[in-house]
C-alpha cells in the first residue's frame, strides 16, 4: 500500500516528452509485446482479467465496457476522453503534460485491441498547451511508424485524431463526448442505444479515460494477474489522487488503491496546513458528496468509498479546513453546474438556476427557514430526473453537505451575512 | 399440468403485454409506453413528445414509474415491455410533475392576459392540471430574453415564452429538413433563434405555431385576432391545391381567422403548406356575387332566384330547340364539389344533350387512371421516387414533406428530374430501384407516360399526378371532360375541350354557355374568355366572385363558396373528402346542387329530387362504383385499363 509509481515512474526523466526520451524508458515496448503476444481476443481477455476499472469516474470495468461492442460491425471508433473538467481534477493534464506518448500507446494498444483504425482524442478546449504537445507526438509517432499503415509490421492499420473541445464540460459524458466531435453541440444523446452499439458516427464506440488507457502499456507487459495483485480485490491498480485544498503540498500522487485516505492526507500532502484540524473533504471532484473527518481511515476503494455514500469518482480529493463555510462551497459548486448546464433538459437548466439563486441568498444570510426547505426539495426534484448524471450531480455535494451541516445552513437563515465567515474574521481579528 | 401453475403458453402475435394504473392491455412491440397510456385513456403530460418526430426526452414532463428501474423512466422514450408495471397514479409522479411545472415556469414571463396562445397552451393546461398551484421561488427577477422577434413576416417568436422543447428545431431537422432554427447558448441562457438572425424561407413556417405547446411562436397574421374559446371550428380541406391536406377553418364573427392543421397521416401527416395555411383571408373577401341578376343587352335587373331558373331553363332550351343541343356547351370548375360536377355531367350529357364539357383550358389527351394510381402514403413504400419537374412540389407543396419522410424514415432515394427528361436518362438515374414512385404534374402527363414506360424496364411503376384545382381529380372522375364520362369511360360523342369551347364562342359556332364557377383555369384564357361570353346568345352563369364572367351573363345565380356549403372533394390520389358548411352563404340563394336540380326538372328531367347535397352524394356512390367504395375519406380507384 502507499504511494506507488507505474504511470508516473518515470515521470522528470528528461525528455519524456519526446519520442526518443520515452523510448528510452522502455516506451512503446507495450505496443510491440501486444502485436507479439496478443491477438485482439486475448488481449481484451488479459484487460478483463486485469480487472481494471475506469479511471474516468463511473468505475466501469473496462474489459466488460470493451465486450459489449457487437461482433463483426465496422468501422468502429474509439475515443480516449481527456474532456477533464471536474472541478479538483487535474490528473490527466499531468499525465499527458509528463508522458503524452504513454497515452498515445495505451490508445494504440487499445485501438488492436478493439480493432478500431481511427482513434480520437477528445482534448478540454482549454488544455491547450496539452493538446499541441498531443498533436505534435501523434506527429512524431507518426513518424516512426507507431501510426498509420501496417504498424510495425503487424498488418494492424491505425490513424489517431487529436480534437479540441471548446471548453464545455458536459462533454466530458461520453454521448456529449461523441455530439461534440460530430460537430454537433455538444448535449448528451438518448440512451439506448449505448454508444458501444451506435455511437460516432451511427457506429460502434468506445470511449475511455486518459489514466484507463495510460495504464494498457503496462498491463500488456507485465499481465493481468500482476495488476490484480495491486491494489485491492474490487479496485484494482493505481490511481492517481489530485489532492488540493487546504493542504501543505498539493499535487497529483499515484496511490496504491487500498491506501487508508489519511496516508495520503498526511504522508503525501504533508497534513492540513497551519496547523489547522480538517473540516470536511469531498473525493471524486466536484460532484460527489461530502466526506467528514471521521471517514479519513477510508481505504481509497472505490466501493469502500461507496458505501460511506461518495465515490472516488474522477480522483479527486479535496481536504476543507474549519475556517470553510459548507454553504459556501456548496454555493460556488452550484453556480459552476448552473454554468455548465447544457440546458437541454428541464431539471438541470431551471434547478441549477433555481439552487444557485437559493444558495446566494442562503450564504448572504438573506433566504429564510422556508427557503431553505424548499432547497432540499428542489434538489429531490431535480436528482433521478435528469437527462444525463450532470443533472443529478449537481445536488449531491449540497444535499450531503446540507444532511452532515444541518445546523450551518440553518445558522444563515435570516443572519443577514454568512456566520461562519464572521466567525472566522472575529478569530483572525 | 394446471395444478403446477404453468401460465398458459403466449403466442407470439408480435405484441408485448403491459400494465399501466392497473389496466391491462396489449400492444405491439416496439409501442412506446406513452402511446399505450394514450390507448389505455390514460393521460401523460408532454412538451417535447411530438406524434411525428423522434424522442428526445428533455422536457421530463413524462416520467413515470415503472416497476424495477430504479428511477423514473420518459414515457416517451421507454419502450413497452412483456409484464412491464407502468404507474402514473403514485404520489411520487404527482410531485414530479408539481416538480416540473414548477421549474418550467421559474422563468416563463406568465404573460397569458397578452398571448395569443392562452386557451390552447399545453403551459396552462398542464400547469391547471397537474401543478402546484403556488410560487416559491423567492427571486423576482427572472432570466430576461427577446420578445416579440420577427423570423419572418409569418413567424414571431418569443424567447422567454420558449420553455425549450425543441420541437421547432426538430421540426425543421425532421420533417422539412431545412435546418431554419437553432440553439443558442446553454444552461438557463439557452434560447431558440436562427443563425445569424437571418429570416426564415421555409414553405413550410405555418407548422411553427403549432408545433409549439406554448405561445413563443405564434402566427403574425393571427397575432391578437381571437382567443380559441371565440372560435368556431369546422372541419373542412383545404382548398388552395388538390392535395387534399385536412384543415380546420377556424372563423369568428363570421369570418375565417385562420386554417389549423387537421392530422389525417394518409394525406397531410398533419402539416399545412403556407401558401394553403394563409389563404384564408382569401375567403373574407366582400367581393361576391350577392343577388340572381337577368341581363338583357345593357340593361341589369335583379330577380328571384325561381324566376333566375325559369330563364336560365327557358333560354337555353331556346337555342337548343333552334340551334341543336350540340351548340350549347358547359363549363365546370376544379373548384366545385364531387356533387356539383356529377349532377353538371348529367345536366350537360343526359338533359342538354351536348358533348361539349369541360373544366379547364387545355386537352386532357389519353387520359388513364395508371397515372393516379399510386397513393400519397404509399409514397413512403416506394424505394425510389422519380420527380418530373418542379411543378409537382410547385403545386402541392406539401408533397415535398412527404418525399423528404421517405427519405429520411425509410432511405428511399428521391430524384428530381427536368421535366422533360428523356425515358432513357431517367431510367439511368433510377438504376437498382426496385419500386419506383413516379410523380408529375398535369403539364408534364404525357412525358410521364413516357418515361413510366422506360422505368418500367428498371422495376415497377405507380404513377402519381397532381391535378389542378381544389377538385381536379373529382372533375375527371365524374367526367366533366370533352372526352370521357364519369369513371373514365370513353364519351359516346367527344366533344370540344375548354378552350375549344371558348373559341367557337367566340366565333359565335357555339350559342349557349352553361357555367358553372368560379374557375381560376378559365382566367387563364384572358382575352379569350371576354370575347366568348360576349359573342354567346346566352351565358347561364352560377357564380361566387364579380369577374368577366358575372358581367357578361345573361342569368347570374351567385354560388356559395366551398366554406360555405357541404359535399365532398377528391384529391390527387383519389381521397373522396368531406367538407362541411362552417361559413353562412353570402347571398340568400340554394346552393349549387339545388340549383342545378331545379334547372335540370325545369328542363324536363325526371328522377332528379331535391337536390339536397347528402342525397345527391347517395346518387353519385349509386352511379359510381369506384365512389361507393371509397365512402367518406377513401380512395376512389378505377381499374387502370380504362382509356379514352
Amino acid at each position: 500500500m502507499g504511494e506507488y509509481k507505474l504511470l508516473t515512474k518515470d515521470f522528470g526523466a528528461t525528455d519524456l516528452q519526446t519520442l526518443k526520451g520515452y523510448e528510452k524508458t522502455g516506451g512503446y515496448q507495450g505496443l510491440r509485446d501486444a502485436f507479439k503476444n496478443f491477438t485482439p481476443e486475448t488481449l481484451i481477455a488479459e484487460v478483463k482479467a486485469s480487472n481494471i476499472r475506469g479511471r474516468g469516474g463511473a468505475g466501469f470495468p473496462t474489459g466488460m465496457k470493451w465486450s459489449f461492442l457487437p461482433k463483426d460491425v465496422f468501422p468502429r471508433y474509439l475515443c480516449c476522453n481527456a474532456d477533464e473538467s471536474e472541478p479538483g481534477c487535474f490528473k490527466d493534464r499531468y499525465l499527458i503534460d509528463q508522458s503524452p506518448h504513454q497515452l498515445v500507446e495505451g490508445l494504440l494498444i487499445a485501438s488492436y485491441a478493439l480493432q478500431v483504425n481511427t482513434s480520437f482524442i477528445y482534448i478540454r478546449g482549454e488544455y491547450h498547451d496539452q493538446r499541441l504537445l498531443l498533436e505534435r507526438s501523434v506527429e512524431d509517432a507518426r513518424a516512426a511508424g507507431y501510426i498509420g499503415k501496417n504498424i510495425l509490421g503487424s498488418g494492424f492499420d491505425c490513424d489517431v485524431i487529436v480534437h479540441g473541445g471548446a471548453g464545455a464540460y458536459i462533454c466530458g459524458e461520453e454521448t456529449a463526448l461523441i455530439e461534440s466531435l460530430e460537430g454537433l453541440r455538444g448535449q448528451p444523446r438518448l440512451k439506448p442505444p449505448f454508444p458501444a452499439v451506435k455511437g460516432l458516427y451511427g457506429q460502434p464506440t468506445v470511449v475511455n479515460n486518459v489514466e484507463t488507457l495510460c495504464n494498457l502499456p503496462h498491463i500488456v507487459q507485465r499481465g493481468g494477474e500482476w495488476f490484480k495483485s495491486l491494489g485491492t480485490e474490487k479496485s484494482a491498480g493505481t490511481r492517481v489522487f489530485c489532492a488540493s485544498g487546504h493542504i501543505n503540498r498539493p499535487g497529483n500522487y499515484e496511490m496504491q488503491l487500498g491506501t487508508p485516505i489519511r496516508e495520503l492526507l498526511e504522508e503525501e500532502c504533508g497534513g492540513m496546513w497551519k496547523g489547522r484540524s480538517l473540516k470536511a473533504f469531498q473525493p471524486g471532484g466536484g460532484s460527489m458528496q461530502v466526506l467528514l473527518p471521521q471517514h479519513i481511515d477510508l481505504p481509497l476503494d472505490m466501493n469502500a468509498v461507496q458505501e460511506a455514500g461518495s465515490s472516488l469518482g474522477a480522483g479527486a480529493m479535496i481536504f476543507m479546513d474549519e475556517t470553510t463555510c459548507l454553504v459556501d462551497v456548496s454555493m460556488r459548486l452550484v453556480d459552476f453546474y448552473r454554468h455548465e448546464s447544457c440546458g437541454k433538459c428541464v431539471p438541470c437548466r431551471e434547478g441549477t438556476y433555481f439552487e444557485s439563486e437559493l444558495m446566494h441568498r442562503l450564504e448572504a444570510g438573506l433566504a429564510t427557514r422556508a427557503e431553505l426547505a424548499s432547497l432540499a426539495d428542489i434538489c429531490s426534484n431535480m436528482d433521478g430526473r435528469c437527462f444525463c448524471p450532470l443533472g443529478d450531480t449537481a445536488t449531491w455535494f449540497v444535499m450531503s453537505a446540507y444532511k452532515s451541516f444541518r445546523e450551518e445552513f440553518e445558522a444563515h437563515c435570516g443572519a443577514g451575512r454568512c456566520p461562519v465567515r464572521a466567525q472566522v474574521t472575529a478569530l483572525v481579528a | 399440468m394446471a395444478e403446477t401453475g404453468t401460465p398458459p403458453e403466449q403466442v407470439d402475435d408480435g405484441r408485448v403485454g403491459l400494465s399501466i394504473d392497473g389496466r391491462e392491455l396489449r400492444v405491439p412491440k416496439g409501442t412506446l409506453v406513452l402511446d399505450a397510456a394514450t390507448e389505455a385513456g390514460i393521460h401523460i403530460p408532454i412538451y417535447c413528445a411530438h406524434p411525428k418526430m423522434d424522442p428526445v426526452a428533455v422536457c421530463r414532463m413524462c416520467l413515470v414509474n415503472i416497476e424495477k428501474f430504479p428511477k423514473p423512466q420518459p414515457a416517451c422514450a421507454t419502450v413497452a415491455g412483456d409484464g412491464m408495471v407502468v404507474r402514473t397514479d403514485l404520489p411520487e409522479v404527482t410531485k414530479l410533475r408539481e416538480g416540473m411545472l414548477e421549474f418550467l415556469l421559474l422563468n416563463h414571463p406568465l404573460d397569458c392576459p397578452v398571448c395569443d396562445r392562452g386557451g390552447e397552451c399545453d403551459l396552462q393546461d398542464f400547469t391547471f392540471r397537474y401543478g402546484p398551484g403556488i410560487s416559491r421561488f423567492p427571486i423576482t427577477e427572472k432570466v430576461h430574453f427577446k420578445k416579440a422577434v420577427q423570423l419572418s413576416d409569418l413567424i414571431e417568436l418569443d424567447q422567454e415564452r420558449c420553455i425549450l422543447c425543441w420541437r421547432c428545431v426538430r421540426y425543421y431537422d425532421e420533417i422539412t429538413g431545412e435546418k431554419e432554427i437553432v440553439l443558442q447558448q446553454r444552461g438557463v441562457d439557452t434560447l431558440v433563434s436562427t443563425f445569424n438572425d437571418q429570416q426564415l424561407t421555409s414553405k413550410f413556417q405555418g407548422n411553427l405555431p403549432e408545433v409549439c405547446p406554448v405561445g413563443a411562436l405564434t402566427h403574425r397574421k393571427y397575432r391578437f385576432v381571437s382567443r380559441p374559446w371565440d372560435l368556431q371550428r369546422t372541419a373542412s380541406v383545404c382548398p388552395e391545391c388538390s392535395y387534399g391536406c385536412n384543415i380546420n377553418v377556424d372563423s369568428r364573427d363570421f369570418e375565417v381567422r385562420r386554417f389549423a392543421s387537421r392530422d389525417n397521416p394518409l394525406v397531410d401527416d398533419m402539416w399545412l403548406c403556407d401558401r394553403g395555411r394563409y389563404s384564408f383571408d382569401r375567403w373574407n373577401s366582400s367581393e361576391r356575387v350577392r343577388r340572381p341578376m337577368l341581363r338583357s343587352d345593357d340593361e341589369a335587373r335583379d330577380i328571384s332566384v325561381n324566376e333566375a331558373i325559369t330563364q336560365a331553363a327557358r333560354r337555353l332550351k331556346e337555342i337548343s330547340d333552334e340551334y341543336g343541343a350540340d351548340s350549347i356547351a358547359v363549363l365546370g370548375s376544379s373548384a366545385s364539389t364531387n356533387e356539383e360536377l356529377f349532377l353538371l355531367e348529367r345536366l350537360a350529357r343526359q338533359v342538354i344533350g351536348t358533348p361539349h364539357i369541360d373544366h379547364q383550358l387545355d386537352p386532357f389527351d389519353g387520359i388513364s387512371a395508371a397515372e393516379h394510381e399510386l397513393g400519397i402514403a404509399e409514397i413512403e413504400e416506394c424505394d425510389t421516387l422519380v420527380v418530373l419537374g418542379t411543378e409537382p412540389e410547385e403545386q402541392a407543396p406539401v408533397l415535398t414533406l412527404r418525399l423528404y419522410k421517405a427519405e429520411r424514415k425509410h432511405n428511399a432515394r428521391v430524384i428530381r428530374l427536368n421535366g422533360d427528361v428523356s425515358g432513357t436518362d431517367a431510367a439511368e438515374a433510377a438504376k437498382g430501384a426496385i419500386r419506383i414512385g413516379l410523380i408529375a404534374d398535369e403539364t408534364n402527363r404525357e412525358n410521364a407516360a413516357a418515361v413510366a414506360g422506360k422505368l418500367a424496364s428498371v422495376g415497377s411503376v405507380r404513377r402519381l399526378t397532381i391535378t389542378r384545382g381544389m377538385n381536379g381529380r373529382g372533375a375527371k372522375d365524374l367526367g366533366v371532360l370533352p372526352n370521357v364520362g364519369p369513371a373514365y369511360a370513353p364519351a359516346a360523342k367527344v366533344g370540344k375541350n375548354g378552350r375549344q369551347i371558348l373559341e367557337a364562342l367566340a366565333k359565335g359556332e357555339l350559342r349557349g354557355l352553361l357555367i358553372l364557377g368560379p374557375n381560376p383555369a378559365l382566367e387563364a384564357a384572358g382575352d379569350l374568355l371576354e370575347r366568348a361570353v360576349k359573342a354567346a346568345a346566352c351565358v347561364v352563369a352560377i357564380d361566387t366572385r364579380p369577374g368577366v364572367v358575372s358581367r357578361h351573363a345573361t342569368v347570374l345565380i351567385p354560388g356559395h363558396a366551398v366554406f360555405e356549403k357541404a359535399g365532398s372533394v377528391t384529391n390527387v390520389e383519389g381521397r373522396v373528402q368531406r367538407i362541411r358548411a362552417g361559413l353562412p352563404p353570402a347571398s340568400a340563394t340554394p346552393t349549387e346542387t339545388r340549383v342545378l336540380t331545379t334547372l335540370a326538372n325545369e328542363m324536363g328531367a325526371e328522377g332528379w329530387g331535391s337536390g339536397d347535397p347528402l342525397a345527391v352524394n347517395r346518387a353519385m356512390r349509386d352511379a359510381l362504383a369506384a365512389y361507393a367504395a371509397a365512402g367518406n375519406g377513401g380512395r376512389a380507384l378505377f381499374s387502370a385499363a380504362a382509356v379514352s
